[in-house]
């Protein structure tokens, strides 16, 4: 649209493009920079790229210190282009086009590219880690040796290197270090005034504060004894244990201590020889194995085409009925005779006003079989949200009833921006009421109209707010293979399946789905846009 | 030109009012009174059957908004609205004691478990979190939690919040607080404890022809049908939803949803819905409201629900649920406790105020007086339930309970045993529905 008006800039852009014309023949306007003072819309120019590039600068520092390179390239580069775009005064095209595109590349095709190689992946909640997290992971699992002492802790500092100082449960002492355990004598202990230990040889003892940056060390402590490894279990009490898991680096193998199964890694887990694997994973490229899964899981097609469909007639049904009530509205209160036209027009805007989100759960709530107002009102107990084909109409009924003010404003818009004219001229011609509104208003109309309805299917196709805040996607589809309901559109029962069953969130495949609905609903669109600049063609 | 515009506002008031009144007669939970039972819901909860109907009403949207970022300190803990003033004052005592900087963090209770997942490897989350144990499966195969070696305290808890935290074969928490569904009976109403679940049903059943109440059993369903206050019924048949290894765990392929007892146990959910004992359309608000106005003589919920009945005034005892069929009904048992992050920049703090200064009789009774759950720390449940009839009634009806499943194929379960119960109170048959449940579920943690 904004090809048809290129000069809806606002007051700062315009500014800069007609100081920037002015410079060719080097008469600057006169009336307000005449004595060089910065015009209002210099001011607001610099102040917004002021804030821009300090942004950037903020961010700096986190994006340094997390080594966040590719983040650091793309956003500098984004300043950088707007710096120069805005503070050089040739290049007016790009004074238009670089926010536009920035934001284009940020909000829709970053989004889409990331999903693509998210889906590629096997990221889930069990494989989010890198490897070597996962490899840290496992081997620092450690479990208390049964039947072997608790002790009591001190930890001692001489001039850097650490040492235990325990006592045990028969009140005996030691000194613990890398060497091993040591008894202590009652000569080598010192202590103040109160009885409490101050320092063990040439050791001293540390306390919390001074411990602060060095647990590391603290925890990689650990005293070699018979049964096992004595390590700090907190600061002031120290155990024996050994680990469940050694990792060997050489062949990348990790063996089980106690029952010494031998682990292998594959695909992203620890694989034993029987094919259990350990959590957690890690994060790898699967290639296309999600897209694969999706298409031959029997969990998924299953109700597949049942939900398919129901989903098109949902979001075809959502366009055509807000669509046709939205018209029927505009064109009834459009009407030169109809009195209190705004009046209308401000009541039939409010389910539009209201968030959805809100408002379909108070339809959920005046639905309700037993306790509804719907009900109560007429008395009766219609099972609006429990009965298949019900729940179907109630769903298209209330989304119709959030959707048709939106259409209502369209519809009004574009209406009144058909000259009186052309239906003059129709009448004058012959043309009946009815054959001037087909033939005249509707082609006019859908020139405004049809792409607005595109978006709509769009956004119908993906309505999930609606589905699932009205009915959670139910009723149930008895004997599915899968939970999944009447009302369940792609989106919503997909949903369920990557985040709410197995292990929980699967990014991966739920990524892989939806880049299949973005390829659905992408080629729908397209197609629908060709059809409509065939339109445009007509008039 | 004025008086028009006050005329518009006028009329806008009117229905955005109308809208309001329409959603409170509904007994949806959208409203401000709404609101606030559905905090109380979300962050007592451990179960997703419940979240289904508190996150819908915004359960969880109370914090989601703001963006949690570790907090600048050397000890940074995640804990609830509930339990941050309690745990402020045991770290203030930590901080002071030790010189270093301890900060408390509050986050919506469910927030703590999926921030964890994402926070904990970026570096940017916790040391020590609040939780629940039936998140473990997740938080465990995400690689967040640590193991904790509970064996200096371990003789003071009760073992059945121990071993609640145990996942294959490490524990992961320091337990403070047990909760499970009991029996909460309206004294007025129904004078004598029912000797059996068939007496209970019966009296109610007496009560209600005589027009006295109009919902006899306040057992939530949530407009679907909620596994987790139906299943100490199904646990009564024989039925249960995972069975158990030699070693005590839930052994996941063998599900006893479609076992003889499970089957019984959806024909009597048939006959229970058919009496109009139970009703598909007890929300939790209707739960709470017929029992508050002495609508309801019986109610099966949790310590969540008590603050409510204590506001409205109702006479009650809260006591085990009483034997169905010859049965004994056990509850699942949600234990929630502080965890550790395998992330934690300062692990050793961590460990260190989790057992020296939470363990402790002291700060498990504190936490109770916050949360109104009974105490995982045995000598503090008994000085709390000594003059605590409520909380030595759910300790009762929790004592033969089972531990809620942490493992992770429990998620498969929660949505194919809500629709079969949907569609039992619908009226399909029941032994199939409880069949295509389980079958459901098959399929779900075979596809992984």
């Amino acid at each position: 649209m904004s090809d048809r008006n290129p000069a809806d800039g606002d007051d700062a852009s315009t500014d800069s493009v007609s100081t920037a014309e002015g410079r060719g023949d080097q008469t600057p306007r006169p009336s307000r920079a005449s004595a060089g003072m910065p015009t209002w819309g210099l001011v607001l120019k610099l102040l917004v790229l002021a804030a821009v590039n300090g942004a950037f600068l903020a961010g700096l520092p986190t994006m340094l210190e997390n080594q966040w390179w590719t983040g650091l390239a793309v956003a500098a580069m984004a300043v950088i282009l707007l710096d120069w775009a805005y503070l050089t005064k040739k290049n007016i095209p790009a004074k238009y086009l670089v926010p536009g595109t920035i934001f284009a590349l940020a909000f829709q095709v970053v989004p889409v590219v990331y999903s693509g190689y998210i889906s590629l992946t096997n990221s889930s909640i069990s494989h989010r880690l890198s490897e070597q997290q996962a490899i840290d992971n496992l081997t620092s699992r450690v479990s208390n040796v049964p039947g072997t002492t608790l002790y009591q802790l001190a930890i001692l500092d001489d001039d850097g290197e650490l040492a235990f100082y325990l006592i045990d449960d028969t009140d005996e002492d030691f000194l613990g270090t890398t060497e091993g355990l040591e008894p202590l004598t009652d000569d080598r202990v010192e202590t103040d005034a109160d009885g409490d230990v101050i320092a063990v040889d040439d050791f001293v003892v540390l306390g919390l504060g001074d411990l602060a940056d060095r647990q590391d060390e603290v925890l990689a402590l650990e005293v070699p004894t018979d049964d096992g490894a004595i390590r700090a279990t907190t600061f002031s009490s120290a155990a024996v244990y050994e680990s469940l898991y050694s990792y060997d680096e050489a062949t990348g193998l990790l063996t089980n201590n106690d029952t010494g199964v031998v682990y292998e890694p594959i695909e992203g887990q620890f694989t034993a020889a029987d094919g259990s694997t350990l959590d957690p994973g890690w994060q790898i490229f699967i290639g296309f194995d999600n897209y694969v899964r999706v298409f031959t899981n029997d969990a998924i097609r299953g109700p597949f085409l049942q939900v398919l469909i129901w989903n098109y007639v949902f979001a075809i049904g959502s366009v055509a009925l807000t669509f046709g009530v939205g018209l029927a509205l505009a064109i009834a209160l459009n009407h030169p005779g109809m009195r209190g036209q705004k009046i209308y027009r401000a009541l039939l805007v409010i389910p539009y006003a209201l968030p959805s989100f809100m408002t379909a759960l108070v339809w959920a709530g005046m639905l309700n079989q037993e306790f509804g107002v719907i009900n109560k009102l007429l008395g009766a107990d219609i099972p609006w949200l429990r009965d298949p084909t019900l729940a179907k109409v109630s769903v298209l009924m209330v989304n119709t009833w959030l959707g048709f003010p939106y259409m209502f404003l369209v519809c009004t818009g574009a209406l009144q921006a058909i000259p009186d004219e052309m239906k003059e001229a129709s009448y004058v011609d012959g043309a009946s009421p009815r054959q001037t509104f087909r033939r005249i208003v509707m082609p006019m109309l859908m020139i405004a109209v049809a792409p607005l309805l595109i978006a709509s299917f769009a956004f119908n196709f993906n309505n999930f707010n609606v589905i699932y805040l009205l009915n959670q996607g139910g009723p149930p589809i008895e004997g599915a293979a899968t939970p999944a309901g009447h009302t369940d559109i792609l989106i919503s029962y997909t949903y369920r399946l990557a985040f709410e069953s197995g292990s929980g969130a699967q990014w991966g495949f739920a990524s892989a789905i939806a880049v299949l609905i973005f390829l659905m609903v992408a080629s729908v669109s397209a197609i629908s846009f060709r059809r409509t600049r065939a339109l445009e063609e007509i008039v | 030109m004025r008086s028009k515009r006050i005329a518009w506002f006028a009329l806008f008031m009117a229905l955005a009012m109308v809208v309001a009144a329409c959603s409170s007669d509904s007994g949806d939970t959208t409203t401000t009174e709404g609101d606030t039972t559905t905090t109380v819901a979300a962050e007592t909860t451990t179960t997703e059957a419940m979240e289904t109907t508190t996150t819908a009403a915004g359960g969880d949207t109370t914090t989601t908004t703001v963006p949690v970022v570790r907090a600048d300190a050397d000890l940074v803990i995640w804990a609830d609205d509930t339990r941050t003033p309690v745990i402020q004052v045991f770290a203030d005592r930590f901080a002071e004691e030790n010189g270093i900087t301890v900060a408390v963090q509050e986050l919506g209770f469910q927030d703590i478990r999926d921030r964890l997942v994402t926070a904990g490897p970026a570096g940017e989350g916790p040391d020590i979190i609040i939780g629940a144990h039936d998140w473990l499966g997740q938080l465990v195969s995400a690689g967040v939690v640590a193991p904790l070696d509970l064996s200096s305290v371990e003789g003071n808890f009760s073992e059945a919040a121990v071993q609640a935290f145990n996942y294959e074969g490490a524990i992961y928490g320091l337990p403070y607080a047990v909760e499970n569904i009991a029996l909460v009976r309206n004294t007025d109403l129904a004078p004598d404890s029912p000797a059996t679940f068939e007496d209970l049903v019966d009296n109610a059943l007496a009560l209600q022809a005589d027009g006295t109440i109009t919902l006899p059993l306040a057992l939530q369903e949530n407009g679907n049908g909620d596994p987790f206050h139906n299943y100490p019924i199904v646990t009564a048949f024989g039925g249960y939803v995972f069975g158990t290894n030699a070693d005590g765990s839930y052994n996941p392929e063998d599900i006893g949803i479609d076992s003889d007892g499970g089957l019984a146990a959806a024909e009597y959910f048939g006959e229970l819905s058919d009496q109009g004992v139970i009703s598909i359309d007890t929300l939790y608000d209707v739960m709470i409201e017929s029992f508050s106005t002495g609508q309801s003589p019986y109610a099966i919920t949790g310590p969540w629900a008590l603050n409510a009945f204590d506001e409205a005034g109702v006479n009650y005892v809260v006591e085990p649920i009483p034997s169905v069929n010859g049965g004994d009904p056990r509850p699942f048992i949600g234990v929630q406790g502080f965890m550790v992050s395998s992330f934690a920049e300062n692990p050793l703090f961590a460990s260190t105020f989790v057992l020296d200064f939470m363990a402790t009789e002291e700060a498990q009774a504190a936490l109770f007086e916050a949360g109104g759950r009974p105490p995982a720390h045995t000598a503090a449940f008994d000085a709390v339930a000594a003059d605590n009839p409520n909380v030595k009634g759910f300790g009762e009806a929790g004592q033969n309970g089972y531990p809620m499943p942490a493992i992770p194929e429990m998620g498969s379960v929660w949505q194919a045993w809500t629709d079969a119960y949907a569609l039992i109170f619908t009226g399909t048959d029941p032994a199939q529905a409880f069949t295509d449940a389980a079958d459901q579920i098959r399929t779900l943690i075979a596809e992984g």
